[in-house]
């Protein structure tokens, strides 16, 4: 269990994390989600002490990280990729940390095979991969077996492989009743991964809720039809749930049904499909859609300008 | 009163942050690293050959006043650099790495982690330097029988001379260990250890006052030097005065750095 009260980071007149206040849950994977500079790394690091709060404050196990006697057995965290002496062997980098609780170098070795790195234990991290990194860093922070794992963009840098086996450690250690909080900027991989999301956008609370509840909300499961009669679909289709957008001569959004009677209905009189498809990828539209006004560097103005100048250029 | 309750904890192992652990960690730490193996050894062979190289061009009568534990020793003038850029290395290293987040998170207290890297420097440093020292001596006294610079290592002023040499760049090294953990980084560190404790006490002394001599001579540069007269020298610190100044040089420096550790954030 993880409390954040009124959580509060300033420096000088920016503030970076504004009054966050949110509670992560054993048994569950919670997903961090905000977009580049939202204070997701700067929240972590106050969790773990690194950072002073300017107001508030965070608990893990109904403590401050600081005051826990074995801190790495009780938060095991990842934070940016490189907090490591690159000069230093993967092992000896665990071996150190293991070294300042007492933990046996049996442990050290569990944890490097557990995240792939046996083989490479012995060479220095300077000749580490972006992904070996990772994999290290999610080694140190298991070291301890802890009771929660907080994790800053722990898919970064992994390929395909790397990501199903990041996926399916976070699952697994959830299910072992631990706490665990993941951030990224990518809602697609939370929807994958998370039970639960909290949204931050510029260091504020956007949105505390679960996933299921965040993808109804934000009308997943819409449905793209294909077709030439376009119009006539839609007339048969409308109705008091039923919501149709047409986009484009042949194509349409429909809400509030499912493909199974979109595609029943066209049959049963005669209308042609050429594509129907549920939609899931809206949902990183409602995540963008959610933090627009928080986005640090936006680049809307820029992508309007090209679409018009493609646009133009077609015509 | 009964005390048949019993503690939920005794199924779990007692690992727990202690400052012997925190010491344990950092000497691993200190060891697992190629730049202090090459820095030591790169210090010792320097004290050994400038040693023997001073000793064997040794005419008496050359200068108006040499001391043999000086001469002998006048490898430490390299030494005095090499040793406090690895005691920059070990502070400083870790935030240009950013180690330092690691090592803050398993110790969130802090200070331990401080206290253990100065002990571990100090235990490194001061015995190979020692040790060097005491085989070096011997052997430009071989290279100085005949001079007028003849003083056995025996004399338990040339022994004490000798050990202070070791202790001074000792001291030193853990000065700029300090002045590592205040910048928190290893350029900054060592340009201010090269510029502070090198340069600046040499255009101080330019001001033509005599408070200001003096205090340049307690200077840690200054102090490190004085530190190895096997006679005090008229108008210049006691060795055991200077080893004194370096010592509080290199307590306040670390003490600095301590509180401020536990200040700033990482």
């Amino acid at each position: 269990m993880m409390t954040i009260r009124h959580l509060t980071k300033r420096y000088g007149d920016r503030t970076v994390v504004d009054d966050l206040t949110f509670t992560v849950r054993p048994g569950t994977v919670t997903g961090f989600l905000g977009p580049n500079g939202a204070g997701k790394s700067t929240t972590m690091r106050m969790i773990l002490g690194l950072d002073a709060p300017t107001r508030g404050h965070a608990t893990v196990g109904g403590r401050a990280y600081a005051d826990h006697p074995a801190p790495l057995t009780e938060v095991g965290a990842l934070l940016e990729a490189r907090s490591v002496h690159p000069g230093r062997s993967a092992y000896d980098h665990l071996l150190a940390l293991a070294l300042t609780h007492g933990i046996p170098r049996g442990r050290v070795t569990h944890v490097l095979e557990l995240t792939g790195l046996a083989e490479v234990a012995h060479r220095r991290v300077k000749g580490f991969s972006l992904g070996m990194g990772q994999r290290l860093g999610i080694a140190a922070a298991l070291l301890g077996d802890p009771a929660t794992v907080i994790l800053d963009e722990p898919v970064n840098g992994l390929d395909p492989e790397g990501v199903l086996w990041v996926r399916t450690l976070l699952r697994s250690l959830a299910a072992e009743g631990r706490t665990v909080l993941v951030s990224s900027h990518l809602m697609s991989e939370m929807a994958l991964t998370a039970d639960h999301l909290v949204v931050i956008g510029r260091g504020r609370l956007l949105a505390d809720t679960t996933v299921a509840a965040f993808v109804r909300e934000a009308g997943a499961g819409s449905v793209r039809v294909v077709t030439p009669e376009a119009a006539r679909l839609a007339a048969l289709l409308a109705g008091p749930d039923t919501e149709v957008t047409p986009a484009g001569a042949e194509r349409l959004d429909v809400r509030g049904t499912d493909a199974r009677h979109i595609g029943r209905t066209a049959a049963a009189h005669g209308i042609p499909l050429f594509e129907l498809t549920p939609q899931t990828a809206s949902l990183e539209q409602a995540f963008m859609d959610l933090t627009r006004d928080s986005v640090e560097y936006s680049a809307t103005l820029e992508t309007t300008a090209v679409a018009t100048t493609v646009e133009g250029a077609r015509a | 009163m009964t005390t048949t309750a019993t503690s939920p904890s005794t199924a779990t192992p007692a690992y727990a942050v202690t400052p012997g652990r925190v010491l344990r960690s950092e000497w691993h730490k200190f060891w697992s690293l190629r730049s202090a193996w090459i820095t030591l050894s790169a210090s010792a062979a320097a004290m050994v050959g400038l040693g023997l190289i001073v000793a064997a061009n040794y005419d008496t009568g050359g200068r108006e006043h040499v001391d043999p534990v000086q001469l002998g020793l006048a490898g430490i003038q390299l030494a005095a650099i090499t040793l406090p850029v690895l005691g920059v290395l070990v502070t400083a290293g870790e935030y240009t790495t950013g180690m330092i987040r690691s090592t803050l998170t398993a110790v969130p207290r802090r200070v331990p982690v401080l206290w253990a890297k100065a002990a571990v420097l100090t235990a490194a440093v001061f015995p190979l330097t020692l040790v060097t020292c005491l085989i070096v001596y011997p052997l430009t006294q071989i290279l100085l029988s005949g001079t007028d610079q003849e003083a056995p290592l025996t004399d338990p002023d040339v022994l004490g001379a000798v050990a202070g040499t070791a202790a001074g760049v000792t001291a030193l090294s853990v000065f700029a260990l300090g002045l590592g953990a205040l910048l928190r980084s290893v350029a900054g560190a060592i340009g201010a250890f090269v510029g502070g404790v090198m340069i600046l006490p040499e255009v101080v002394s330019m001001i033509p006052l005599d408070a200001v001599d003096t205090a340049v001579e307690y200077f840690p540069a200054q102090a490190a030097g004085n530190v190895s007269a096997l006679d005090a020298v008229p108008g210049f610190p006691s060795p055991a005065a200077s080893l004194l100044a370096l010592c509080l040089w290199a307590v306040g420096s670390v003490a600095l750095a301590g509180v401020l550790l536990k200040r700033r954030d990482v």
